[in-house]
């Protein structure tokens, strides 16, 4: 039997909290050092979790026991279907932290710049041990990592919105991992285990019926915040608006996200249980997801600041996530879980063009940065092509997904659900529109933006793959698919 | 049957001009690269899908299919006789409007955009019109509408940014509709979408979910094919640089629409399949009220261009309604129309441009007497004003001698009666105009004479193109035999 | 009514819950906002080891003559975890807390969104 998988996936959690430790005294020896081990470790642990997708995609699902304790007694690593598609969306983090090398010199000063590497690192380890584990409380661990350095690094924003952003989102975040880990604490007293394959087990098998509607409750409540689907979405604009560059491009591509892969695991655990009703709920998530996209399009609609726009934009590809798990068919789960991963492609590359632009001139605002297509080619060439791919126009990554869910929803005989997809996705674009024409076809009206150039290899190449990336998983959408169908199929032959 | 034969021609026809695209926008700042390029795909092209013809006249359906987009949905390439019909003009007009437009366009800023998107949209036609399945239809099909949006607005003024607007609205919206269509399709065929002559719909389809997919899919691809009422952005979309007008606004985006709806009727419901049902007669009176209506707008219109445009949506009307009547000699009109009208539109466009470059006038009342100063390129407009008028032995002929056949063959007098009508009003609104350009005295001193070579020969060239349609349209390899062969696969015979 | 009482500590857990809910929404000083928080942080504390505990338990270090009930380890585990995390949370707000202060010279939260 080999046993290098596991190996992987123990070094793969544990890598980047130890690197993280060494990051602050590496940091006092010198500031060249510290970047130099951060992008180590990131490259070294997203390369796993990469590969840990790829083993997932050939041979299925596996697991790992801590110290040899088997389920359901000791702590169990698992890296599953979904979990996959968060490891597929590892290289998309390399990407954001090497693009970040060169902009945090420019925007975290050279004191902080230490305890900002160690929280990108923890932020990593955090997001991949809540994707890679079957323990329930495991998962809380590795949630509150990714959630306190989430609320940390919002607050290296430089304007003065950020430290109340990341206070709101902090009292949010910690008011959702409460919930959690009242319906863990509650879980347990009821199943008296920890690990969700055996609660699910257990829980299918006559448990009072009442606690368990509480448990079910609270856990996709908390989840639910977590990934700020509406109405629960308040904490986000400010937060992905306030936070440096590369942070919202993490917070709008993964972090989120983490909520939606909770919400998974939640229908894993109740799947059986006696009491809950998931269509009920499934009809309401659809529904809020529905409002959600409408909503997040017409808020996007009315700003001028394009990173709140993006943001907004966050919320209302959550709602599209959001109503293919509500559908809870084949064609809306697999969309769902497939836009885990294509969304987090195409925001990184959004916010990261993005940065590009602030990097360079300082403007961050449509009307500020009339002009600066023809000054800055190739990144404002990237984002207008992650544009189209988050309206999901053909032949896009955004389009695999939208092609799913309007699928799925057509399936599911719900045709205004269908509509309100489709059409709300073509409001934005046409709004979109008014950037790229502002980007191309006005004049420039600040001195800085007819300046400006392309940024360096280091922030561009980046931008560029991920632009790229977008465009291309539209072709070869077969790939997370491939991943994500098992899955799916795992979810609905459960229920 | 045609036979299906695995070659990757049809999936490197596309490709050739993606890649002339890609080039042109990397180093497109240089006239010479810009033009080596866009020179030389616009040839290669032309020369890989004009080799599939002897393969599509003979029975042989080239089929590739390259990246599964998503598992059961591949991206697929099929060159059956409907596409090639629509992919041999598309690629042959584009080797002329290249010509034109690097003449036209000279000095003009933003090129390498230009000609890059110009390139992607031919690559999105020839793409969508070998697509195999409605997928792939339809995402060249969004493709083509993406790209066509810099062209439209290229001359950034707050003009053409209103015109591409609204070119978005109206085509997006469609685009939605047909994706909602497509979609449904999808899970009434139970994961079937590639085109099959006896249609994806299954036959027990119930007559509502029917309809609406009907009226999905032929509105949705009617909003580009300009029916009426959904034709308000074409004349709109006129602000554009008269190479786009007449390449993409009379070829390649119009009749995306209007192949889009051929495609529906006859590869995704069947001919079989509609004769059941009333939805194509809708669909024929419909189109019949655009051709009249629209003349009747061209009519109105002064601006050559404007009145252009309202021909072509009238035209375009053509090919619905031979579509509609699910007649084989009516639908022969229809795919033979989409080669007609475009290459008589082409050589109009390519006429109007030329005047305006040479003289700087758009506006039909100010050309008196332009034909003495540039009798040749008058000379090619009048050749296509008379094929639209239906004189025999000119293009237009074909199309209306086919239609009116196909209508007295099923029963629809009346469509003969339209087809009268509309050759009436193409006359009244093409001939007093020619009589304006040729018999009026010139209103001012003629200082220039015809226009400058690179204007001038794609317009007689596409001139020619005229007369031969009207005269060897039935040689094999021409417009009317690929028709004919594709009608003959939809119906079965 | 005996279920209330037998039931008490989940009662007071609630309660506790509430009144930290209603510090954390109505309250508009941030400080006591991150008290509330704390508040309800402790409600589901006491749930979780109350919920653990054995009737005459001892403490959960098994030894060799261990014979009687012991509470439940994992709950207290999870409950220390918690706790950790808490403080924290706790110690991020409060660093939040001073730099608003710094930055808008205001710590109640109607204020900060007027004059934002």
């Amino acid at each position: 039997m080999s046993e290098w998988p596991g190996q992987l996936l123990v070094s793969v959690l544990a890598l980047p909290v130890t690197g993280a430790a060494l990051c602050l005294p590496l940091h006092r020896i010198s500031d060249r050092v510290a970047t130099a081990w951060t992008l180590l470790v990131t490259t070294v642990t997203c390369a796993g979790a990469f590969m840990v997708s790829v083993r997932v995609s050939h041979v299925g699902p596996f697991s790992h026991h801590l110290g040899g304790w088997l389920a359901p007694w000791g702590i169990e690593l698992r890296a599953d279907q979904f979990g996959a598609l968060v490891g597929l969306a590892a290289p998309v983090f390399a990407l954001v932290v090497f693009y970040g090398v060169r902009y945090s010199r420019h925007a975290v000063e050279a004191a902080r710049r230490g305890p900002y590497d160690a929280l990108l690192l923890i932020n990593l380890g955090g997001l991949l041990g809540f994707s890679f584990t079957g323990d329930l409380f495991n998962l809380f661990v590795f949630m509150e990592l990714f959630s306190l350095s989430a609320y940390a690094l919002v607050a290296y924003g430089k304007q003065k919105v950020a430290a109340a952003a990341s206070f709101r989102y902090l009292v949010m975040g910690a008011f959702s991992s409460l919930l959690v880990l009242f319906s863990i604490g509650l879980l347990y007293q009821l199943t008296g285990t920890l690990n969700m394959a055996d609660m699910a087990y257990r829980l299918a098998d006559g448990v009072p019926h009442r606690p368990v509607v509480l448990a079910f409750g609270a856990l996709a409540l908390g989840f639910m915040t977590k990934a700020a689907v509406f109405p629960l979405h308040l904490w986000l604009p400010d937060a992905h608006a306030a936070a440096p560059s590369p942070v919202s491009a993490i917070l709008s591509g993964l972090v989120v996200k983490m909520g939606i892969v909770g919400l998974i695991r939640t229908y894993d655990i109740f799947q059986g249980a006696g009491g809950v009703d998931l269509p009920t709920f499934n009809m309401g998530l659809s529904t809020l997801g529905a409002i959600a996209i409408v909503f997040g399009a017409v808020l996007a609609l009315i700003q001028d600041d394009i990173k709140l726009m993006l943001a907004y934009s966050t919320v209302s590809n959550i709602g599209y996530i959001a109503v293919g798990l509500g559908l809870f068919n084949e064609s809306g789960l697999t969309g769902a879980s497939i836009h885990i991963f294509n969304h987090a492609v195409i925001k990184a590359a959004l916010f990261l063009a993005l940065g590009a632009l602030t990097f360079r001139t300082g403007y961050r605002t449509v009307s500020d940065l009339r002009g600066i297509g023809r000054r800055m080619p190739i990144t404002v060439g990237a984002l207008s092509v992650a544009v189209i791919s988050v309206v999901g126009v053909p032949p896009t990554a955004g389009f695999v997904t939208k092609w799913y869910l309007a699928v799925g929803a057509v399936a599911a005989a719900r045709p205004l659900l269908a509509a309100t997809l489709v059409f709300s996705a073509l409001v934005m674009l046409i709004y979109y529109l008014r950037i790229v024409n502002a980007f191309y076809f006005r004049p420039a009206v600040h001195e800085e933006v007819e300046r400006a150039v392309d940024p360096p290899l280091d922030m561009l190449a980046p931008v560029v793959l991920l632009s790229g990336a977008s465009l291309a998983l539209g072709l070869i959408a077969q790939v997370p698919i491939g991943i994500a169908l098992p899955g799916v199929m795992r979810l609905l032959g459960g229920g | 049957m045609p036979v299906e034969v695995w070659d990757i021609r049809p999936a490197l026809a596309p490709m050739v001009s993606f890649v002339c695209a890609l080039l042109v926008f990397i180093g497109g700042s240089r006239a010479g690269w810009r033009r080596f390029w866009s020179m030389s795909a616009a040839l290669l092209k032309f020369i890989i899908v004009a080799s599939m013809l002897p393969g599509t006249v003979g029975g042989v359906a080239y089929t590739f299919r390259f990246a599964e987009f998503a598992p059961g949905i591949g991206i697929g390439f099929r060159a059956d006789a409907l596409g090639m019909a629509f992919a041999t003009v598309s690629s042959l007009l584009w080797v002329v409007a290249t010509v034109y437009s690097i003449g036209y366009m000279k000095g003009e800023r933003s090129l390498g955009r230009f000609f890059g998107f110009f390139a992607l949209c031919v690559s999105a036609t020839v793409a969508l019109a070998l697509a195999e399945n409605l997928l792939t239809l339809f995402i060249f099909y969004e493709v083509l509408t993406i790209s066509a949006y810099p062209l439209v607005v290229h001359d950034e003024t707050p003009e053409a940014l209103r015109a591409g607007r609204t070119y978005f609205t109206y085509t997006l919206t469609g685009g939605g509709v047909i994706l909602l269509g497509i979609a449904m399709t999808y899970v009434v065929s139970d994961g079937v979408l590639a085109f099959g002559h006896n249609g994806i719909v299954p036959p027990d389809t119930t007559p509502a979910v029917l309809a609406i997919l009907f009226v999905m899919l032929t509105l949705g691809f009617g909003v580009k094919a300009a029916i009426m009422p959904l034709h308000g952005w074409l004349p709109r979309a006129m602000v554009a640089p008269t190479p786009v007008s007449a390449l993409l606004h009379a070829v390649a985006v119009v009749k995306a629409g209007a192949f889009g709806v051929v495609r529906t009727v006859h590869d995704v419901f069947g001919v079989e399949l509609l004769r059941q049902t009333w939805l194509p007669d809708a669909l024929a009176y419909l189109a019949a009220f655009t051709i009249i209506a629209a003349s009747v707008m061209a009519l109105l219109q002064d601006n050559l261009k404007r009145r252009l445009a309202y021909s072509t949506v009238s035209q375009l009307s053509y090919v619905l309604l031979g579509i509609a009547l699910l007649n084989p000699w009516a639908a022969v009109a229809a795919v033979v129309h989409i080669a007609n009208q475009a290459v008589q539109k082409v050589t109009m466009f390519f006429a109007a441009g030329a005047i305006q470059r040479t003289t700087g006038k758009t506006n039909i009342s100010e050309m008196s007497g332009i034909g003495r100063r540039m009798p040749a390129t008058m000379g090619a407009f009048g050749v296509a004003a008379l094929g639209f008028t239906g004189m025999p032995l000119l293009a237009g002929f074909i199309s209306k001698w086919h239609m009116s056949v196909g209508g007295f063959d099923s029963g629809m007098w009346w469509v003969a009666l339209v087809m009268a009508a509309s050759a009436l009003l193409n006359a009244a609104y093409w001939f007093p105009m020619l009589y304006l350009a040729f018999f009026k005295p010139v209103s001012e001193e003629p200082t220039l004479g015809e226009a400058r070579p690179s204007l001038l020969y794609p317009t007689l060239v596409c001139a020619v193109l005229v007369i031969l349609l009207g005269l060897v349209s039935d040689l094999p390899g021409m417009p009317l035999s690929i028709a004919r062969t594709a009608v003959a696969q939809a119906f079965g015979m | 009514m005996t279920m209330l009482l037998d039931r008490a500590d989940y009662v007071l857990a609630i309660i506790l819950f509430l009144i930290g809910l209603y510090a954390l929404v109505a309250k508009s000083n941030l400080i006591k906002k991150i008290i509330g928080l704390n508040i309800m942080e402790t409600a589901v504390f006491i749930f979780i080891i109350t919920g653990g505990l054995a009737r005459d338990g001892s403490p959960p270090l098994v030894t060799q003559d261990t014979t009687s009930p012991y509470h439940d380890p994992v709950s207290q585990t999870i409950v220390l975890v918690g706790i950790v995390v808490a403080v924290s949370v706790t110690a991020l707000a409060l660093s939040l807390v001073t730099r608003i202060h710094a930055e808008h010279g205001t710590i109640e939260a109607d204020e900060l969104r007027g004059g934002r």
